[in-house]
Formats: C-alpha cells, sequence, structure tokens
C-alpha cells in the first residue's frame, strides 16, 4: 500500500463560473508506484487534466480544491506556490500536449534546459551545458552540440517535444505526467515519442502519468488504466485486464469508447459506432449515473442513483448498475 | 477523369529525367516582393538618420545662423536667399538653423517621454499582466484613470502652474505615455503569459521574476518597440500642439510648433512659414509610423 509514490485519495476541484458550482473533479482516487505507468483517459472536459493540474499546484487562485494528494507521503494539496516550487521540476514534472508553445522562441533550446537545471541544482555553467547535452542525447536528439545552440523554430515537432521532455527531466523528477503529450503529433512520431517515454521510465525509474484521450495508446503503453467521465473516474482496471485477450471491459462507457476505435477486421461499409450526445454540463450533473443519458443500457435505476466505484474483482473497479457481460464486445 | 491518371503519370516517367520545376510565381514578382519589402524599411528609417543627423551632426560640422536671434537686416529673406537657404522669418533669424534647433528639442522630449513611458509603463504592463490578481485590478484602474485624463488639458494645466520649461513639459508628457505603454505591455504579457513554455518554465520551480525577464519580456519587447514608434510620432505631434498655444518651448527658444503658431498669421502671403515645419514635422511622424509598420511586418506583431 505505502510503496506507492502518488497516492490521490478523494481529489475533488471546484471552480465558481457564473455563479453557479463546476465540480470539474469529483472525488478521484488512485495510486502510482514508481516505475508503473497510469493512465488517465477521457474525452475533453471530463476532468483528467484539471485533476492532474490540481496535483502541480498550477490551478488560478480560488479554485476549490479538497482531498488528497501525497507524493512520498508529502501532503500536496495545500501547499504554497513556493513550497511547491520545491518539488516542481525536482520530484514531479509535467509535459504539455503543444510542442510548439512548450518553448520560449526567444531562447535557445540548450540555454533553456541548463536554465531548468540551474534552478534545483547549484552547478557551474560549464557543467550544466554538458548536462544539457547529456540530456538531448538521453531523448534521443542526433547531433546534441549543434541542436544545443538553436531555437525551437529549428526544430520538428516530434524534436521540440523531445527537447520539452529532457528539460522536464533535468532534475530526474521521480513522477512525469505526460498531458496529451503526444496528441498534437503524427502518429508514427508519436509512436516513437512514446516508447522513448517508457524507455525513460524504465531507465529513470520514474513513475509515469499519461493523460489522453486515445484508448489505443492507453492499451499498448499503460499498466494501470483510469477512465473518467464527467469527473469522476468510472472505470479502474490494469490495462492487460481491459484490453488483454479475453479483456474484461465493464463499463459500459469505456466500451462505447473502445468500439468507437475503427479496427480492419470490421466488415467493410458498416456503420462506425459512435458514443451519442455530448458530456453532460459539469455545473448541473444529472442525480443518478452521469453517463445515462447516453448509455445504450441505462434503465430506470440509472437516472435514479448514481453507482459508486467499486471494487467488483481484484484490482478492477467499475460503477455501473449494469455493466457489460463477457467484455461486452457483443 | 480517373482512367486519365495512369496515362498522366506515364507520360511525366518516361519523360525520364528532372524538368526542372516551373515557378508559378514570375522571377520579376519574386525580386519586386524583396525590393519592396526592403525599401518599406530602409527608406523611412533613411530619413529618420537624415534628420537625426541634421539635427544634432549638422550643426557641429558647418557653422550655422543662430537659431534664437537674428540681424533686422536680414529680415523677411526668401528662400534660397544667399546665407540663409530658407530664408529668415520677419525678426531676421534663419529658418533652417530654427528647424535644425527646434528639431534637437522635439527629438530629445519625444525620445524622453517615449523613454520614460516605457520604462515605467511597462513595468507595470509586465506586472499586472504576470501577477494578475488584485495587482493587476488595481494598476489596472490607476492606468484607466490615467488613459481617461484629457491630455493636452493636462499638459497646460501643468505648464500653467510649474512654468513652461522643457523638463516639465517631459514630465507632463509623460502623464500620457506611460498608461499607454502599460496597456500595450499588459496586453502583450497576458497573451504570453498562458503560454505552455511559462507553465513549463514555472513547473521546473524558476522563479517569477525570472520567468518575467527571461521568458515573457523578451516576447513581449517587439511589440513594445513598433508601439514605441508610433509613440513617438503621437509626442511629437502633442509637443507641437503644446508649443502652437504657447504653453510649452518658450520663445527665442526655437521650436516646430511655435513656428508653425507665429507663422500662421502671415498664412496667406508667407505660407513658407508655415510650411516648412509643418512638412519636417509630417516627413518625420510619418518614417517614424512606417518604419513602425515595416518593423511590426518582419517582428510578426499582430
Amino acid at each position: 500500500m505505502s510503496d506507492a509514490l502518488l497516492e490521490v485519495e478523494d481529489l475533488r476541484v471546484a471552480f465558481a463560473s457564473g455563479g453557479r458550482e463546476i465540480r470539474a473533479v469529483d472525488g478521484v482516487s488512485y495510486q502510482v508506484e514508481p516505475g508503473r505507468t497510469l493512465a488517465i483517459i477521457g474525452e475533453s472536459g471530463s476532468g483528467k487534466t484539471v485533476g492532474c493540474r490540481a496535483i502541480m499546484g498550477l490551478l488560478p487562485l480560488g479554485t476549490a480544491i479538497s482531498g488528497s494528494a501525497r507524493l512520498h507521503g508529502t501532503e500536496l494539496i495545500g501547499l504554497s506556490d513556493s513550497q511547491l516550487r520545491k518539488h516542481r521540476g525536482s520530484d514531479m514534472a509535467m509535459v504539455f500536449q503543444d510542442p510548439a508553445r512548450s518553448l520560449n522562441p526567444t531562447m535557445r533550446v540548450g540555454k533553456q534546459i541548463t536554465e531548468a537545471i540551474r534552478t534545483h541544482r547549484k552547478v557551474s555553467k560549464s557543467d550544466a551545458r554538458d548536462q544539457a547535452i547529456e540530456l538531448l542525447r538521453l531523448v534521443r536528439i542526433p547531433a546534441p552540440e549543434r541542436r544545443f545552440a538553436e531555437y525551437p523554430h529549428q526544430l520538428s515537432g516530434g524534436m521540440r517535444q523531445r527537447v520539452v521532455i529532457a528539460m522536464a527531466l533535468a532534475c530526474r523528477p521521480k513522477l512525469l505526467i505526460a498531458d496529451e503529450a503526444t496528441t498534437a503529433l503524427d502518429v508514427t512520431t508519436q509512436a516513437q515519442i512514446m516508447e522513448l517515454l517508457l524507455e525513460l521510465q524504465r531507465d529513470l525509474g520514474m513513475a509515469l502519468i499519461f493523460i489522453s484521450h486515445d484508448l489505443g495508446l492507453a492499451a499498448s503503453y499503460a499498466d494501470e488504466v483510469v477512465v473518467m467521465y464527467a469527473g469522476k473516474v468510472v472505470e479502474q482496471a490494469p490495462a492487460k485486464r481491459l484490453f488483454g485477450a479475453g479483456g474484461t471491459v465493464k463499463m459500459r462507457y469505456t466500451r462505447a469508447l473502445l468500439d468507437a476505435i475503427p479496427h480492419l477486421e470490421r466488415a467493410a461499409h458498416t456503420e462506425l459506432p459512435v458514443v451519442t450526445g455530448r458530456p453532460p454540463d459539469p455545473s448541473m450533473l444529472p442525480v443518478g449515473c452521469s453517463f445515462a443519458p447516453r448509455c445504450l443500457s441505462a434503465a430506470d435505476d440509472c437516472a435514479a442513483k448514481a453507482p459508486a466505484l467499486t471494487e467488483h474483482a481484484p484490482g478492477h473497479r467499475w460503477a455501473c448498475w449494469h455493466p457489460c457481460e463477457n467484455g461486452g464486445t457483443a | 477523369m480517373a482512367a486519365q491518371l495512369p496515362d498522366m503519370t506515364a507520360a511525366t516517367l518516361t519523360a525520364g529525367g528532372q524538368p526542372p520545376l516551373p515557378s508559378l510565381v514570375s522571377a520579376r514578382a519574386l525580386r519586386w516582393q524583396k525590393v519592396s519589402r526592403a525599401l518599406r524599411l530602409w527608406v523611412p528609417a533613411a530619413l529618420l538618420i537624415a534628420l537625426l543627423f541634421l539635427c544634432f551632426v549638422w550643426p557641429y560640422i558647418y557653422s550655422i545662423p543662430p537659431g534664437d536671434s537674428g540681424s533686422i537686416l536680414d529680415a523677411a529673406l526668401p528662400p534660397f536667399s544667399p546665407g540663409h537657404w530658407l530664408g529668415t522669418d520677419p525678426n531676421g533669424v534663419d529658418i533652417f538653423s530654427m528647424l535644425v534647433y527646434g528639431g534637437q528639442v522635439s527629438f530629445e522630449i519625444s525620445l524622453a517621454v517615449t523613454a520614460f513611458g516605457m520604462i515605467v509603463g511597462g513595468t507595470i504592463g509586465l506586472t499586472a499582466g504576470y501577477f494578475g490578481g488584485w495587482a493587476d485590478s488595481i494598476l489596472s484602474r490607476v492606468v484607466d484613470v490615467l488613459i481617461a485624463f484629457p491630455a493636452l488639458v493636462l499638459v497646460l494645466a501643468v505648464a500653467e502652474v510649474l512654468q513652461p520649461s522643457e523638463t516639465h513639459l517631459i514630465w507632463a508628457l509623460s502623464v500620457f505615455s506611460v498608461p499607454a505603454f502599460a496597456r500595450v505591455t499588459r496586453g502583450a504579457t497576458l497573451t504570453v503569459r498562458n503560454l505552455p513554455f511559462i507553465t513549463a518554465s514555472r513547473l521546473t520551480g524558476t522563479s517569477n521574476w525570472k520567468i518575467i525577464f527571461k521568458h515573457v519580456l523578451p516576447n513581449v519587447i517587439p511589440g513594445i518597440v513598433t508601439f514605441s514608434l508610433l509613440g513617438i510620432g503621437i509626442i511629437v505631434i502633442l509637443e507641437g500642439a503644446v508649443d502652437f498655444l504657447g504653453l510649452g518651448i518658450q520663445i527665442p527658444q526655437p521650436s516646430w510648433g511655435a513656428m508653425i503658431a507665429k507663422g500662421q498669421n502671415v498664412l496667406t502671403a508667407e505660407p513658407q512659414y508655415v510650411l516648412i515645419p509643418s512638412i519636417v514635422l509630417l516627413i518625420f511622424v510619418m518614417s517614424l509610423n512606417l518604419l513602425g509598420d515595416a518593423l511590426r511586418e518582419r517582428w510578426g506583431v499582430r
């Protein structure tokens, strides 16, 4: 239990907007062990990014955050900006979606990495330079000495994302959060970056949380998967259990997402199933299950009372009154 | 259509070798684009440099008549008179000298006011834009009040109360330039501060001041510099207006605005008294604006 690196318990984040309360994250719990990969999957607005930003202390002032997030037993929620600064970079780091805008266009990439190194460690300029080049080599950038002196606009998207990862790794964080880190890249680059992240994770023993809307990515790279919907975790299980041979997806929402992925073996010219409708307005969530209005198997009890996230099978939790039978492949 | 496609590929393949790609844009159009782009930057820049040279270097190389006194014997000479190539005014003061010394004052005042506005207003804008929250609320309200204040009225009030002088004029006009720069800087800062690289920098634990100087400032400077060129033009005109009203630079010290004011009494009979300083003022302000536009285009500022 306590060998977890990051323990998030009952995290809740709420904003006030237009005189109404918006519950962006509503009671989320998970934990990540060192060297493991957790995928947080969900549609836009499901609270996956907000939850992680709350942990990093990146939400604007005036956001109500409750619950707990312990990194190595240190409570992060409620820390001031200056207290958090000690943990940021050295204990946890984050990689963002848009590599084009994650680097300062007016600064050479090498300078940006050395700056990240020198904020936490007292090292000389030339040592920092050597470390930065070493980092560039670590993220597989060819000719790192030359790239060191280049500006971001001289690099391709995949290359930039590698630089951003190098910056995040500058102080060897124990936890790396990749927020849609591969979404803006094309599919081959995406695979390279994911491979790189996993390799680095193995070498450095980091825990990796990657936030994505891509179930396929989670299936291929994650150890543990958390599926979020309307601010709540609706299903949580080891990736193997969900997507492995004879996968047993229980929650109807996860199933619907899986079905919406095009497959080669699907009969030609059949209509691709989609999840109809849109996620509920987070300021007025339904009383019952949030997914009920879009769920094909919704019954009366779904609208009446929200199902709780319960551990029905070892390591597998889901929140559904009418879970799929046999993985619901039918 | 579909049947033609294989044909076309075959034809291109059998043509062999690699035919040079035909340019879709004519070479002339390309050359003209390059030339006009260079001209847009260098013509106003050259005009400005020439004006600066004329005002600050010329009088030290060549001796020119004094700009604040003249001999009554040379009064009201027409342009192209020997020794006074732009002529003299009814008091016998050389018009070219007045332009040169008046230009010095205009340059000094406009640069001082702009520099002051850039530093003070820029700091206010950066602070307000970056930190947001109550700092932004307070600073923005102060700036709003200053902007709402009619600039010319304030300048006139200062001149009335504190005696007209070059220094007082600089302070009074700064009240106008500081909030303008604060607004522009704040706006630019707001756009930059929400970019992911700022967040990324915060995430590596960089302190706020370091982020402001290393990440925000270099990205807002192009916008501020182009704005300052437009700002200088506005200040020169404002300064001219105050001189025109007789509350700026005091006679006999020459200034462009005062020259225009003096000449307006004889506008129909001797139009050159108004025309000459007006044309110089026009060239100066227009070069500044054109240079600002050219830089904006090059740096890709809005």
